[in-house]
């Protein structure tokens, strides 16, 4: 009897919060693991380049690529396939 | 971030749709490029740029997440549509989305903002010179 007792109680006492606690946990993260891993500024990046709209290769060997515009011995000409004088904008955060 | 894909397909079809749509307003063509650089920021940007089939066409965004750089690169004739101060606009945009972790928003919003900036109006009648 003492036995069956001491069972409910571990069984209210114990089990019970512990439910709602995997329950309440469940629900936080589960946005979280829906979308998957989540880019964190500061922290390093695993994943692979991705190139959206660009060349049938998805990233350039930089041994192959093609000298910069400027660069000695590559006069700057239209119709190379080297973009000639650019401009832009950069950022940092 | 753990070892996957940067993007889920979800968000792979929200940029892709942005490229889309920036390109079609515009009439240039939107590159996105988001992972590491082998060297410093810019040049490997320009370098990308001239992998693609019409540089001077083109208006490239590359992002480092790990150094957390943005450069937005306009090509030759890019440039004329989109001028530096629209370019370093959209990049503020787009450095304030990365700053709170959203990669996604920032390039979808920012790709958004650099083709309605590029965005020429049609100029009507501009070739009936006969009905003037």
């Amino acid at each position: 009897m003492i036995t069956l007792l001491s069972g409910h109680t571990v069984l209210v006492f114990v089990g019970i919060p512990v439910l709602v606690i995997a329950v309440v946990a469940l629900l936080v993260f589960a946005p979280s693991i829906a979308k998957g891993p989540r880019y964190r500024p500061g922290l390093s990046w695993w994943a692979p380049p991705v190139w959206i709209n660009g060349p049938a290769v998805t990233k350039p060997d930089p041994a192959h690529l093609p000298e910069l515009p400027g660069a000695p011995g590559t006069p700057a000409t239209a119709g190379t396939g080297v973009a000639r004088t650019t401009g832009g904008a950069s950022a940092s955060w | 971030m753990p070892a996957g894909d940067a993007f889920t397909p979800d968000q792979l079809y929200d940029i892709e749709r942005a490229v889309r749509h920036a390109e079609e307003i515009s009439g240039l063509r939107f590159s996105v490029y988001v992972g590491g650089a082998d060297s410093e920021t810019r040049p490997f940007a320009l370098e990308l740029l001239n992998e693609l089939e019409d540089p001077d066409h083109t208006v490239l965004v590359y992002v480092d997440p790990a150094g957390r750089r943005l450069e937005i690169v306009t090509g030759a004739l890019a440039k004329r549509q989109l001028s530096d101060a629209a370019a370093g606009l959209a990049a503020l945009t787009m450095q304030t989305s990365f700053a709170t972790g959203d990669l996604t928003g920032g390039l979808v919003t920012g790709v958004q903002q650099l083709g309605t900036h590029a965005h020429q109006p049609t100029l009507l009648h501009a070739n009936e010179p006969h009905k003037q």
